[in-house]
Order: C-alpha cells, then structure tokens, then sequence
C-alpha cells in the first residue's frame, strides 16, 4: 500500500509530494526531500501537526492520510561559538 | 505590634518586581545549584539571565578563550578579552559577578566529557549551551540518569531550539535525534576518529536569536525549580517568520537512556 504526503520545507516554503510506503521511515523522508532540495548537510526533523516525529517511526506507525503535509525543520544545533 | 514600614522599601530589594509574579519560588531560584555547560554566546546569555533573575550558585563549564569573532554575541565579553589567554569560563564568572556581587559563580575549564552522572547530581538544573551533537549526547545521557532536569539550547542564524527534558517522565533529547544528526555527528569525528575540533564548521549566528533561546533556557528552569511544568517538549523558533511552537516528542522505546533507566 502505498500512501501520497506533502512535504513542506520550513526554510522556504516550497513544497513537494512523495509516495511512501507503510515500511518507510521517517529518516527516509528526510533523506529524501533533503537530496531534493538539495539541503546543506546538517541535522533535521519532521513535524505531522504538533508532534514532532521519530526517525525510526514507519510509515504504518504515523496514522498519516493521503495528501496530509508533514514539515522539513532544521534542528538547530549552535550556539556555543 | 504593627509591622514597621518605610517609604520607598521596595524599591531597595533587587528582586521585588520578580516577587510579584505569584508563582515564581524565589526562594528555590536563590538556594539552587546551576550547571551552565558553554560559556559561548547561549552560555553568556543564560548566565546573564541567572545572575539578573536571582540565581545564587551557578557554574559554568567551558574549555575555550575567547576570539574576536565571539563579541558580536557575547554581553560578558570585551574588547582585550580576546588577547588576555583567559578562559571563557572564568571570564564569564568574573563578568556576573560584577552585574550581582552576591551570586557565587564557579569557572570550570574543561570538557563536557569529564562530567558524568556523579557531577550532575550536584546540580538541580543544567543548562546545555553547546555546539555540537557529540556534546550534548554526553550531558543528555549523563543528566537523565542522574535524574536531574536538563534545558537544552541551540541555534543557527535566525533559528532555535529549546528541548526541556524532565527525567524520568520526558523524553530526552536523544529520542528526537535521527540519522541527519548522527551525520552531523560522524563529520566532527571523521579526521581523526576521535572527538576532535579540526572539523568544526563554522555556524551562522547572531545575537536577537541567541537571546531569546538563552532567555527561554532560563525561563523553563525558573518554571521547572519552581513547580511548574516545562515545554512538552520542544520549541522551534522561526525568527524570520516571528513565530515559535512547541512540539511533542514521544519516547523512543529504543533509546538506550530510557532502556538503561528501566533497568536501574
């Protein structure tokens, strides 16, 4: 089975759809609209609503709908220099 | 017999305009032990904040001098800071007690690593003000076991974060990390295979950002000493877009941090 997401990046607004499959990560997701939008190496994560997502959460794992937008955050990671 | 007052009182106690926020436990704010883990531009903020908010007994850890560049963020640092060899750490302590003659603020000159959950039980609060992933892995693991509440920090230009971890019932901040983040991770180790600095990108930042999520970091640790409940359980800030959110995050079943803690 397979499920159709939005995916929206926080950083620009840009948006972008992706077919997933129930055995798919969160970390895939990530991965995979990072290289698509071609991200600077860095650390991200994924928000469905107000939860932030697991990397290891599968797809079947995430009650997600078809066409529901999930976001692209960056996770900071500075702050000491 | 009628309590004795005099015109104007008040205003000779420091802290009174904080007094009148009800649920704000001065006395708890003053008698606490604060760990500062980065003396950086998030470490000179929050420590900034402690001291101005009534803290009494902060310490700050941090191995590094200042450079030039660290001025554009840094309230405690001045011009000569750079040139002088001192530390961060002392340099930071020095600076707060200036702006409170009566905090108690110890320098440590060190590593993160040194600390384990030993050190951490001194502590009712730690605040992480750090730069890196390897970092804060070691203090999120080493606070959760000590059971010791840890705020976490982080920024990149205009976007940052705040992660409230309340151990045993929040997750901590391992449970939001993924592969970007081990990434990033294996980057800082892959000159050498040691934790080294030689390959420290350097990261955007400046200072409106730093001090709000500094400003955030010691406001869940008033809340937290205080009773009352963290952040569930992270905040993203979008300065940018002016906004922040809070986030939930579940506990990884997975995490070694909460599978440890089962069995302990």
């Amino acid at each position: 089975m397979v499920v159709r997401v939005r995916v929206r990046n926080a950083e620009t607004g840009a948006t972008v759809d992706m077919e997933l499959e129930m055995e798919n990560t969160v970390e895939e997701i990530i991965e995979g609209v990072s290289a698509y939008w071609e991200k600077d190496p860095g650390a991200y994560v994924i928000r469905k609503g107000r939860r932030l997502l697991r990397g290891q959460q599968k797809v079947q794992e995430l009650d997600v709908q078809a066409n529901e937008e999930l976001e692209l955050i960056p996770d900071p990671e500075g702050g000491n220099r | 017999m009628a309590e004795l007052i005099r015109p104007g009182e008040r205003d000779e106690d420091r802290h009174d305009r904080t007094r009148l926020i009800p649920w704000v436990d001065m006395d708890r704010v003053s008698s606490s032990n604060v760990l500062v883990v980065g003396a950086g531009a998030l470490g000179n903020e929050a420590v900034k904040d402690l001291a101005l908010f009534g803290f009494r007994h902060v310490d700050v850890l941090d191995m590094d001098t200042v450079v030039r560049s660290n001025l554009s963020r840094c309230v405690l640092f001045r011009e000569g800071d750079q040139s002088s060899g001192k530390g961060k750490a002392p340099l930071v302590a020095e600076r707060a007690r200036g702006l409170c003659p009566d905090i108690d603020v110890k320098a440590i000159e060190g590593k993160v690593q040194s600390l384990g959950p030993d050190d951490m039980r001194r502590y009712d609060v730690i605040l992480g003000c750090l730069d890196n992933v390897a970092a804060r892995l070691h203090l999120n693991a080493n606070s959760y076991h000590a059971r010791v509440p840890y705020v976490d920090g982080g920024t990149d230009g205009f976007r940052g974060r705040v992660q409230a971890v309340v151990p045993p019932f929040s997750p901590c901040l391992q449970c939001g990390m993924n592969r970007s983040h081990f990434k990033v991770l294996e980057r800082r180790f892959s000159c050498t295979g040691q934790d080294t600095v030689f390959y420290q990108p350097k990261m955007a930042a400046e200072i409106t950002t730093t001090s709000i999520i500094a400003a955030v970091q010691v406001r869940e640790a008033v809340k937290i000493l205080s009773g009352r409940s963290a952040i569930t359980h992270v905040m993203h800030y979008d300065g940018l877009a002016g906004t922040s959110e809070v986030f939930a995050l579940d506990i990884d079943p997975g995490c070694s941090n909460h599978l440890s803690a089962k069995l302990s």
